[in-house]
């Protein structure tokens, strides 16, 4: 990495001190500054990331985008690059990561960095990180899912994961050692259950989008059969087909994908074989309007399932089935109250939040006056069963 | 801003006197280094951005050159003359020479490379330790040291006083307690304690500055004695004319309230989300802000480790307290705006407006019905609660 700072290297621009204040910058007290979208781009070396993203940098858009290429957690580096598009031209700005952590600061230093950065040299439209291609995007995107009351300037637009449709099923199947999502692998193997987790898993669980590249390298019974797995894995994002990481637009597919803040639907095509990868399903767990008093109840059986890996038990009917050992990625839910408003639920890996939704514009769908739960995860079992009886009998009905 | 005078360029063999052009990072470091044109700087890159990496690890081995010059009598300089403080308290170097403590007491993994290696790899994690009935035994002798040391520091706090002889007298306590002051080289802080003062909101560095008839500060000591740490602070008030001042008593009396109702809250199934929400609440109802950047922490032989316990409201903190596990509350309230700003150092967080800051915290022990305070105050210990002021009484 120094190496390659130094052959890209650009110094900034001097400041002539005739022409700076000497008063202090004026404290702007709870401004409302539009915040700036940060997407994740994930994938295997391989897989396109690159290629996407100079594709997204000299497409002309009218945007002035700004990439962080790869190693952003790697904290050994002061200095980080970062290139940002506007125009068409393209600029290497350098963020001062600081030389370590701030002891128990609720902010990740790369964050701050790309706060003081834009406070430098102006906001920009977008952001995007591209990780390595073996980053765990569930330990990435809590760090950028701040809480609203921290007032950053940056916020979390979602996670796009491409995937590589030739190698992709290799990937899943039989992972190289090195490939293997090893931190997670290691707990399941302690309780001996499930097959091995690779990283691509993980990728795709966590995904907001993905993005099946390299369209032109496989046969269309291949690419069904990718699609097919991709899609049992990973129910609710949108799945883009491509080559050469073209995507056909930009927005909402890339950028604008509010993946964290905003919910549209979460009604997604149940293919009836949600079971065909090993070790990761989506399920969807859907019950009646709730009432206000039963919010609370969905807060604690959501801080048993996510926190604890613990789903609890009803105390009557069956028990055949019940998932004792599990973890959930992401979990996505809409909570339709008695009284006609609604709740979003966002969760990645054990945070999570629950908060009110903006008014519906189509409320005819009649889908849409369910309460629905998307958990995507590993060992949630076959069936939605237990899922939908815990939850009920924990909010008491 | 001063006149600028005639310079020489700093570009690498340039002849050329410099212009008004400076380097942005180096006047953000408090460092001057004036260039002729963008082309020079631009020439003299590569060697030159070494400086601004160098100044992060060496200012004490090389302090900045400074516009002022070192006072004369003292030998006192502000390393970092043109960096926008704001409010009126700057730092006053040189620091002391670096404390030492006898290799017969444990060092953490920091004392040696700055790093905290055990604790970096679990950064991100947000499973809490239970502590067994042997670790919560550890956690409670040297949380009483901590005590011991921070009510000693208190004592010696008086009108003239500078902040490094408090440094030297929590490092001799802890030294003789057995305990290394886990302060010292975590991160590479360079002291053994911090002492925050008027508008430092937390982390300020100890150094020459006498303390005034006036002032208000935090005495922030963490022990690390037998293999666990021990975490305390109280603000405090220096001379009277501090408890003649309405605002002072409002912050720290507000601050000090703030940690007592959410230790309140403290017992088996109390969500770590929670002692934000009683904070910011009774912060408002004192016209008070509080602090966000920084938060509560997990604490046993880790100094920080999970949970994370944020002292503003909705937060989406992870986690149930259970028995056995140990952490710190520790608020920040401040009387103007929440927003901080960092000085050069990388460690002093003072507030964006200049407007006093004041901040409490104890380390405690989830029990099985509820929470015992492993730092509480000894029947002797200086300081304590003062009257609010009459026109808040009124309320």
């Amino acid at each position: 990495m120094a190496s390659a700072i130094d052959d890209e290297d650009m110094p900034p621009e001097l400041v002539d001190v005739t022409t700076m204040s000497a008063a202090p910058d004026s404290v702007k007290e709870e401004e409302s500054t539009p915040r700036v979208p940060i997407t994740l781009v994930t994938g295997y070396l391989g897989a396109g990331k690159t290629t996407l993203l100079n594709y997204i940098l000299t497409e002309k858009h009218g945007k002035k985008i700004a990439v962080i290429m790869n190693e952003f957690g790697d904290s050994s580096d002061i200095e980080k690059p970062l290139t940002v598009n506007e125009g068409g031209q393209e600029v290497t700005e350098w963020m001062e990561v600081g030389n370590g952590c701030i002891c128990c600061s609720v902010k990740d230093t790369g964050v701050m960095a790309l706060e003081s950065l834009m406070e430098r040299k102006g906001t920009f439209d977008y952001i995007l990180l591209e990780t390595t291609g073996l980053a765990d995007p569930g330990n990435i995107a809590p760090v950028f899912w701040m809480d609203d009351g921290l007032g950053s300037s940056i916020y979390l637009d979602g996670i796009v994961t491409l995937v590589d449709a030739k190698n992709i099923l290799r990937l899943l199947d039989e992972p190289a050692p090195e490939e293997k999502a090893d931190a997670h692998n290691e707990e399941a193997h302690e309780h001996g259950w499930g097959p091995v987790l690779s990283m691509a898993h993980m990728q795709i669980s966590h995904a907001d989008v993905i993005i099946v590249n390299k369209a032109d390298l496989v046969t269309p019974e291949q690419m069904d059969a990718v699609r097919d797995r991709v899609s049992a894995i990973n129910s609710v994002a949108k799945i883009h087909v491509t080559d050469h990481s073209r995507t056909p637009q930009i927005e909402g597919v890339v950028l604008d994908l509010h993946a964290y803040d905003h919910l549209d639907d979460l009604d997604f095509s149940k293919k009836g074989h949600s079971h065909i990868d090993p070790a990761i399903s989506t399920i969807a767990v859907t019950i009646p309007p709730v009432s206000a008093d039963q919010i609370p109840r969905v807060d604690s059986w959501l801080q048993s399932v996510l926190w604890e890996s613990t789903l609890p038990q009803p105390r009557s009917g069956p028990r055949d089935g019940h998932p004792v050992q599990f973890e959930i990625h992401r979990l996505k839910g809409i909570l339709r109250l008695q009284d006609g408003s609604c709740k979003i639920i966002q969760a990645v890996r054990d945070v999570f939040e629950i908060r009110d939704s903006e008014a519906r514009k189509d409320d005819d769908k009649p889908s849409q006056d369910q309460c629905k739960i998307v958990l995507i995860g590993r060992g949630l079992g076959p069936v939605v069963d237990p899922w939908k009886q815990s939850l009920e009998a924990f909010i008491g009905r | 801003m001063a006149a600028v005078a005639t310079r020489k360029c700093n570009g690498v063999d340039c002849p050329n006197d410099a212009g008004t052009l400076q380097c942005p990072t180096c006047l953000k470091l408090g460092t001057d280094s004036f260039f002729c044109s963008q082309d020079c700087f631009k020439r003299s890159w590569s060697e030159h951005k070494n400086i601004h990496k160098k100044s992060n690890f060496l200012t004490n081995l090389f302090p900045p050159k400074v516009v002022s010059e070192p006072d004369p009598a003292t030998g006192h300089f502000n390393p970092f003359p043109s960096f926008q403080y704001s409010g009126a308290l700057r730092p006053v170097y040189p620091l002391s020479p670096k404390r030492t403590v006898p290799q017969s007491i444990p060092h953490p993994d920091y004392a040696k490379g700055g790093i905290p290696i055990s604790e970096q790899k679990l950064w991100g994690q947000h499973k809490i330790k239970i502590l067994n009935k042997e670790e919560q035994e550890g956690m409670r002798v040297v949380c009483r040291l901590a005590r011991e040391v921070l009510d000693i520091a208190a004592r010696a706090l008086k009108p003239g006083v500078t902040t490094d002889y408090i440094d030297e007298v929590v490092h001799k306590a802890c030294v003789e307690r057995d305990s290394y002051p886990s302060p010292l080289n975590y991160m590479h802080f360079p002291k053994s304690v911090c002492t925050s003062v008027n508008e430092t909101i937390c982390h300020g560095i100890p150094d020459q500055r006498p303390l005034e008839d006036g002032d208000i500060v935090n005495i922030d000591v963490t022990l690390y004695h037998k293999g666990f740490h021990g975490d305390i602070n109280e603000t405090y008030y220096v001379g009277d004319k501090a408890l003649a001042n309405p605002e002072a008593v409002r912050v720290v009396e507000t601050a000090r309230e703030c940690l007592e109702k959410s230790i309140e809250l403290v017992k088996p199934g109390m969500l770590f989300r929670d002692p934000g929400n009683v904070i910011e609440k009774h912060a408002k109802s004192r016209d008070c802000s509080v602090v966000k950047t920084y938060c509560g922490h997990g604490i046993n032989q880790l100094f920080h480790c999970a949970p994370n316990v944020p002292h503003y409201a909705k937060n989406k903190a992870v986690g149930t307290a259970k028995p056995g596990m140990c952490f710190t509350i520790e608020p920040m309230i401040n009387i103007g705006t929440h927003r901080d700003r960092t000085w050069p150092d990388d460690w002093t967080s003072t507030t964006a407006d200049g407007s006093l800051s004041a901040q409490f915290e104890h380390t405690m022990l989830v029990t099985e019905d509820g929470v015992e305070v492993l730092t509480a105050r000894l029947p002797d210990s200086p300081g304590g609660p003062v009257p609010m002021p009459s026109t808040e009484n009124g309320n």
